[in-house]
């Protein structure tokens, strides 16, 4: 069954009873009792938040009053809403507010943190106290106002997520469904989650910066389970970006479920492939989670200035061939690993780690830059503001090269092709890391064969850097919702990759003997 | 203190009532955490908060939603529960959505859990520096060191729960956590890394750190000069350290909503002998000082110990009350609390004894596993096993199988329970593993 444009269209606008919620909550849930009289507000977040400038600023004059030589002030408040479509029904929802406001003073290399989830004056003053007690030196001079940065436009939205409610999004979740259904006889069971979110975000930093920034994000996400005798598949698929409710077009959803359902079902051919070392080939978009295991974590700065990771001591060798150009990118539009701004109030771009095979920059917050004397590349992140920033990744990729897809298929006689993976894992000293391949191909005499499925591989960065010999010209950031977890904090990241050849990966699977 | 959130839970079960929800369940939470860490002779993090939360789930008109807010403010919190209550309304009713029935609330234990320590409360910042410069200066004691990090946390939680039928209770612990971890230089560029931390409700059940670190040391140096191991098919003894890892992700699909979703290779398999004898696994929360210890769970049901696996033979799952009546299954609990294992009679060294030859895994790296075929593939690091002791370390290799196959195959189980996890597994060895190597 296919629905046209049209009827999805208006199977959407008909809706239920209940009409789209208001966004009564997105105003209501965060004034407090001192709210501002003036009908246009100076700054909407520091409305939005029940501050002024002198707050911040008798906050930050608190806050460094032992002494900081960096220090901010991150208030945020993140509305999350979620949906679940199983065995046919739309049944469950939830939703979550978090917000607070975290502060930090940094001396040197030290960090003091404390956050309150009360935005009242009184308990700010008392959190600053806490988190300056790292320091213990004499006041100095804090910023009495704070200069508000341009606003970034990266991922601007023209309705919040706030004001799309329920009686929208279920039946964009239902032509999922009955899409899936309608693929396969096989498919028995479809399930449908449904994730998006406005987080509002306000940075004073001690240097008299102000930077506000509004971030969108959803993903849809779609489970297959399939049945063929007595043996049971299951596979996924999902979208994710910084975007409003009209991205959901109704192509994008059906590439989704067209995914999900080939993931599924190919299972029921694929087999181990023989375990132990051979040539890989790793698929343009996903496999971009080489580049986020095997290098980019390694070239995170808290690391190299601690010398506890293997690039530690590699900056400006040479690392891989010279048609190996590996970047960090935020200010890419829309992307879920999009930033405006990172989470220390630096303005967010590009970092070449990796440029034409030799290694260029580490990824830095403000703490490591200064310790190597360096502009911050804007990759100070956290979790929320329950946590202190660190440096981490955004949108992880390698550019364009020299060969073809098919001239890489053609190269290898006999090693598998990755296409589809669950996660990854990177040990930052010793250098070795893993991905799991959950759909991929043998590839033998130069040619794709037979499907494979459920096995890790593992390599060690450096070299398998080295071991890549064929990049491809067909470069694409993979839209799947991925999250990156370090040191107990979940950001979200996007990554992508041209075709390549790794020539030697130690590939699990089972042994033929 | 307990009576002042029951009573702020209590209020939000009736600003929901007067919302229209038909029946409420609210809870409420505070905690404080406290982190000191020192890296290299100087601290270099001390993060101290508190934090509160609320949590309510509304069944209306044949529906169901959850909700949770850190915004406690009380008109605010009106506006929140009156959305929750409408965002309810505009789902699709489902009869299976019913608010946990009073005869689960029934009969909940009242032993006391040992799970509140008041010396935690009262560490100083002095003890905790004082730790942190033990734990480094112990862990530093070594030339080929470049860094190493120490590290403090020691908390609290209370919470209290409540529901429109009647459900009222309140839980509170207390942990204090410390160890360290340690970069070593190896070969070439490469680091070895390695680290220990030990945990207890009871600040005065913890080893000494200065043993707590020299573990994480040896465990470190240990690791020099590894090397990748062959592609075989051989025997892996996996370390108690690291088996609760491994069980966990054997359990991960024995719940109910994974066998009613269809994603499980658990299903239809209660009743079944489906793993090796040797294999028992209790689910008990009733284990005092027991990290996932409870009188009650998230839905209120009355805490009591749930035989899993016994001797190969799965005796129940993991079993909510939602999906238990979509699948037609007895709830017993949807969410594990302490996983308790069957031992054996040797030690460690008595296992590596009888197995001879094979490999000896002291941690996984990444890797996965498919919950509804059970095929798993995990990369490791540890030992090879050579004439029945710990020979040279091996990494940068993968474990592949099926779960319900390895576990058929497990043959021994040691007598050393790692005690620093809410899995209290021995170690564990199977026959016949896929490892992949050079």
């Amino acid at each position: 069954m296919t629905i046209k444009r049209r009827d999805f269209l208006g199977s959407v606008a008909a809706g239920s009873a209940i009409v789209t919620m208001p966004g009564f909550l997105s105003g209501c849930g965060i004034q407090t009792a001192t709210a501002i009289a003036s009908a246009t507000p100076e700054n909407p977040f520091m409305d939005w938040f029940g501050v002024d400038q002198a707050v911040v600023a008798r906050v930050m004059s608190e806050l460094t009053s032992r002494g900081a030589d960096n220090a901010d002030l991150y208030f945020q408040h993140t509305r999350n809403n979620s949906l679940t479509l199983e065995d046919g029904i739309v049944s469950s929802a939830n939703s979550g507010i978090q917000q607070g406001v975290g502060l930090r003073v940094v001396i040197g290399d030290q960090t003091g943190y404390a956050f309150t989830e009360d935005l009242t004056l009184q308990s700010m003053l008392a959190a600053a106290q806490t988190a300056s007690a790292i320091a213990s030196g004499s006041q100095i001079v804090a910023p009495q106002s704070f200069n508000p940065l341009e606003t970034g436009n990266l991922y601007t939205t023209t309705v919040p997520w706030a004001d799309v409610g329920v009686d929208q999004k279920l039946p964009v979740m239902k032509f999922i469904e009955q899409h899936a259904k309608s693929k396969d006889p096989a498919i028995e069971k479809v399930a449908v989650y449904w994730g998006d979110g406005d987080e509002r975000v306000m940075i004073a930093t001690l240097d008299g910066k102000l930077v506000t920034d509004h971030r969108p994000m959803a993903r849809v996400t779609v489970v297959i389970t399939a049945k063929k005798g007595d043996e049971t598949q299951s596979g996924y698929s999902n979208i994710a970006a910084r975007e409003e409710f009209s991205w959901f077009s109704e192509e994008r959803l059906l590439k989704m479920v067209d995914e999900a359902v080939d993931r599924t079902m190919i299972q029921f051919e694929a087999k181990r492939p023989p375990a132990g070392e051979m040539p890989v080939i790793l698929a343009a978009g996903a496999s971009g989670i080489l580049l986020h295991e095997a290098i980019g974590h390694g070239m995170e700065a808290d690391f190299n200035r601690k010398g506890t990771s293997i690039y530690s001591d590699m900056m400006g060798k040479k690392v891989a061939e010279p048609f190996v150009t590996v970047v960090d990118q935020a200010d890419i539009p829309h992307e879920r690993g999009a930033l405006n701004y990172d989470d220390e109030g630096n303005k967010a771009g590009r970092t070449v780690m990796v440029e034409n095979g030799i290694l260029k920059s580490y990824l830095h917050d403000k703490i490591s830059a200064k310790q190597y004397d360096l502009k911050p590349t804007g990759s100070g992140r956290r979790q929320s503001y329950q946590y202190a920033p660190m440096p981490r990744m955004s949108c992880t990729f390698m550019e364009d090269g020299p060969h073809t897809k098919d001239e890489i298929i053609a190269a290898v006689d006999h090693g598998i092709i990755c296409e589809t993976y669950t996660n990854g894992q990177v040990q930052i000293g010793a250098g070795d890391y893993t991905f799991y391949v959950k759909n991929g191909w043998m590839v033998e005499g130069g040619k794709i064969t037979a499907p494979i499925k459920d096995v890790n591989i593992i390599g060690n960065g450096p070299e398998s850097l080295k071991r890549i010999t064929m990049v491809a010209n067909d470069a694409r950031l993979d839209t799947g919702g991925w999250t990156c977890g370090k040191n107990g904090q979940s950001v979200p990241v996007s990554q992508g990759i041209p075709t390549v050849l790794v020539s030697k990966m130690t590939v699990g699977g089972e042994n033929v003997s | 203190m307990s009576v002042d959130l029951t009573n702020q839970a209590l209020k939000a079960v009736e600003l929901a009532k007067a919302a229209g929800a038909d029946e409420v369940a609210a809870s409420i939470r505070q905690s404080r955490d406290v982190t000191f860490e020192y890296r290299d002779g100087a601290l270099e993090k001390v993060k101290d908060t508190t934090s509160q939360g609320l949590g309510i789930q509304v069944f209306a008109a044949g529906r169901y939603s959850s909700h949770q807010t850190t915004d406690l403010n009380t008109e605010r919190l009106k506006s929140f529960v009156a959305e929750a209550v409408a965002i309810t309304k505009a789902l699709e009713p489902d009869d299976f959505r019913k608010i946990t029935p009073e005869e689960l609330f029934q009969n909940r234990p009242d032993i006391d859990l040992d799970l509140v320590d008041p010396a935690v409360a009262e560490i100083t910042r002095d003890q905790r520096l004082a730790w942190c410069e033990e734990l480094d200066t112990v862990a530093r004691d070594n030339e080929k060191v470049i860094s190493a990090t120490a590290g403090v946390y020691d908390g609290s939680s209370l919470s209290a729960s409540v529901s429109s039928n009647g459900f009222s209770g309140t839980q509170q612990s207390t942990y204090c956590w410390y160890g360290s971890s340690i970069t070593m230089m190896d070969k070439g560029d490469k680091r070895a890394e390695d680290g220990f931390y030990v945990g207890n409700p009871h600040v005065a059940s913890l080893p000494e750190a200065t043993i707590v670190a020299s573990t994480a040391l040896n465990r470190v140096l240990s690791r020099l000069n590894s090397e990748k191991g062959p592609t075989a098919k051989t025997t892996m003894v996996v370390d108690s350290r690291v088996a609760g890892s491994l069980i966990g992700r054997l359990l991960s699909p024995a719940n109910a909503r994974s066998v009613q979703q269809g994603q499980s290779y658990w299903g239809g398999l209660v009743g079944e002998k489906a793993f090796s004898d040797t294999l028992t696994i209790v689910d008990d929360p009733l284990i005092k000082r027991g990290f996932s210890s409870r009188h009650y769970d998230n839905e209120g049901i009355s805490a009591r110990a749930i035989p899993i696996v016994e001797a190969g033979v799965i005796k129940n799952l993991y079993v909510d009350t939602y999906y238990g009546r979509k699948a037609g299954l007895r709830p017993t609990t949807g969410s594990p609390s302490n996983r308790r294992l069957g031992t054996g009679e040797q030690s460690l060294a008595g296992l590596l004894v009888d197995v001879g030859d094979g490999v000896y895994v002291t941690s996984w790296l990444g890797g996965n596993a498919d919950r509804t075929t059970g095929d798993f593939s995990l990369g490791i690091r540890g030992h090879m096993i050579e004439n029945g002791q710990i020979g040279r370390p091996v990494g940068e290799m993968n474990v592949t199988g099926n779960l319900r196959d390895l576990f058929s195959r497990l043959e021994m189980v040691g007598n050393d329970i790692y005690p620093y996890s809410s899995t209290l597994s021995p170690s564990l060895v199977f026959a016949d593993v896929d490892f992949s190597g050079v």
